[in-house]
């Protein structure tokens, strides 16, 4: 799904526009109020954490993001998202003290994880899968009623750069293929 | 249909060989076992003794995947392996956890089972404790997953196997290598529609140019996370996933890693059958002749 405030696109399920909250589930059969902005789920301790970021910064009335559920072990992407909150990435991208098997941020420039650390603020609930008491979170968040955080951020996508081909019958830029469907290394 | 102007390699693992040119040895079929709760075994000895069944019928090696999820289940399901497995017949352990990663090998090591062992997998998030653990409990033959954050096209899949991408001290080819692991099998890393999900097929007739290794992935997962199929053809999802699998034979690929198991009656006839299609171009063609236990044998 994509739309205006969220660009990246994504499984998420939209509820209220300028919903002031954003909820990451984590391996829970939960169903937020309709009063919070977006929910959806959270797999991958990078991917998926860079469209959680790049989504919820381009849309300024979010404030809140509560993450609960059961942690994906191995993964271990709610903590990941945690870490990256409490602490950015270091020079290698990696995210400071995230617990997950390959938490980088590559494609996420460090401004757009700045913005995000200050935008939101993080309510974890790791562990927590009882409905009333999410409802309860949420509900608490919505009371406070925050202010818009200013204008949307609209992440760009860091890409590498491309190989322009110029056959059109080649496959890739490192290999040549030719009628017969022989495969050779591109001089 | 291709042929590779490299020399394929052809790697074996208790006498299951995998690699090569395409046309040559039956695409090797790996089926994912995955556990909800406690693991259910009886149904899984049923799972694995069709899938063998099948193996037979179409000449598809077939290697039962173990996704190990909790430390606690793992001694358990390696005494399955030891005890329910045909004596040779090979397995991989799929595993996420790093601690459950050093347990699972040790363990292995322990039973004498690691001859036998398919290790799923090494990648760029491979840490030093777990590179420790493989060198003392070397498994014959690894996957190593081609997965780069930043760049998923098959340049940034390469990227990680010669020199880690910066994610790791050196590629994760001269890691694995420094290990000990002499069979290795390069998995494409399938990601999710949106994040290139295309690149990992791609990338397939590209490595296998580049290093002549075996090489496959698990593109059922793209299936698995195109969520517009379970919503509007929920009845078409089974078909779609086992399907799926077919890219990888047709872009050269050595082998598939599909799941769950029981998805295995509708994946080996439609791998044999793109088989038998592939191996009747490149004989043809470029004289490559199928392996006695091809499919094309068994049923022409």
């Amino acid at each position: 799904m994509k739309n205006e405030y969220y660009p990246w696109g994504g499984d998420f399920t939209l509820c209220k526009n300028n919903g002031c909250v954003a909820v990451v589930l984590l391996q829970i059969d939960y169903t937020p109020p309709s009063e919070v902005a977006v929910y959806g789920p959270l797999k991958t301790e990078n991917i998926g954490i860079e469209k959680i970021v790049a989504n919820l910064i381009s849309n300024p009335y979010i404030r809140y993001l509560v993450v609960c559920g059961d942690e994906i072990r191995g993964h271990r992407s709610g903590s990941s998202l945690i870490a990256l909150h409490k602490y950015g990435v270091d020079k290698k991208n990696r995210i400071i003290n995230a617990p997950g098997a390959i938490p980088y941020i590559e494609n996420l420039k460090q401004e757009a994880i700045e913005r995000f650390r200050k935008q939101l603020e993080l309510v974890d609930m790791i562990d927590v899968k009882e409905k009333k008491d999410i409802d309860a979170t949420i509900k608490r968040c919505i009371a406070k009623k925050p202010s818009c955080f200013g204008e949307p951020y609209i992440a760009i996508r860091i890409k590498p750069e491309t190989t322009k081909i110029e056959d059109k019958k080649a496959l890739h830029s490192r290999i040549i293929i030719d009628y017969m469907g022989i495969v050779k290394k591109r001089e | 249909m291709f042929s590779f102007t490299k020399k394929q390699e052809v790697l074996d693992i208790s006498g299951i060989k995998i690699g090569g040119q395409p046309g040559e040895l039956p695409t090797v079929l790996f089926g994912g076992i995955f556990f909800k709760g406690s693991p259910d075994f009886k149904k899984t000895e049923k799972n694995i003794q069709n899938m063998l069944d099948l193996s037979k019928k179409t000449g598809n090696p077939s290697i039962p995947d173990f996704f190990i999820k909790k430390e606690e289940d793992a001694d358990e399901i390696i005494d399955f392996i030891e005890n329910v497995l045909p004596k040779n017949q090979p397995f991989s352990v799929d595993i996420i956890e790093p601690n459950v990663k050093i347990k699972v090998l040790e363990y292995l090591d322990k039973k004498y089972l690691l001859h036998r062992t398919i290790y799923n997998s090494i990648h760029v998030g491979v840490t030093e404790k777990e590179r420790k653990a493989l060198k003392q409990h070397t498994p014959e033959m690894a996957i190593i997953v081609a997965f780069n954050p930043k760049d998923k096209s098959p340049d940034g899949k390469i990227e990680v196997l010669e020199n880690g991408a910066h994610l790791t001290d050196k590629g994760l080819l001269a890691i694995s290598k420094e290990i000990g692991i002499k069979k290795i099998l390069v998995d494409t890393a399938a990601l999710s529609p949106g994040d290139y999900s295309g690149a990992s097929i791609a990338a397939i007739p590209v490595i296998k140019e580049e290093y002549g290794l075996p090489t496959g992935c698990a593109i059922h997962n793209v299936v698995e996370k195109s969520t517009w199929i379970s919503k509007y053809f929920e009845g078409a999802k089974k078909t779609v996933d086992a399907s799926s699998n077919v890219d990888i034979v047709l872009f050269g690929g050595d082998y598939a890693i599909f799941g769950p198991i029981e998805n295995a009656d509708l994946v080996f006839p439609i791998i044999a059958w793109q088989d038998i299609l592939v191996s009747e171009y490149t004989e043809n063609y470029f004289g490559v002749k199928p392996a006695e236990s091809h499919p094309r044998r068994k049923f022409f």
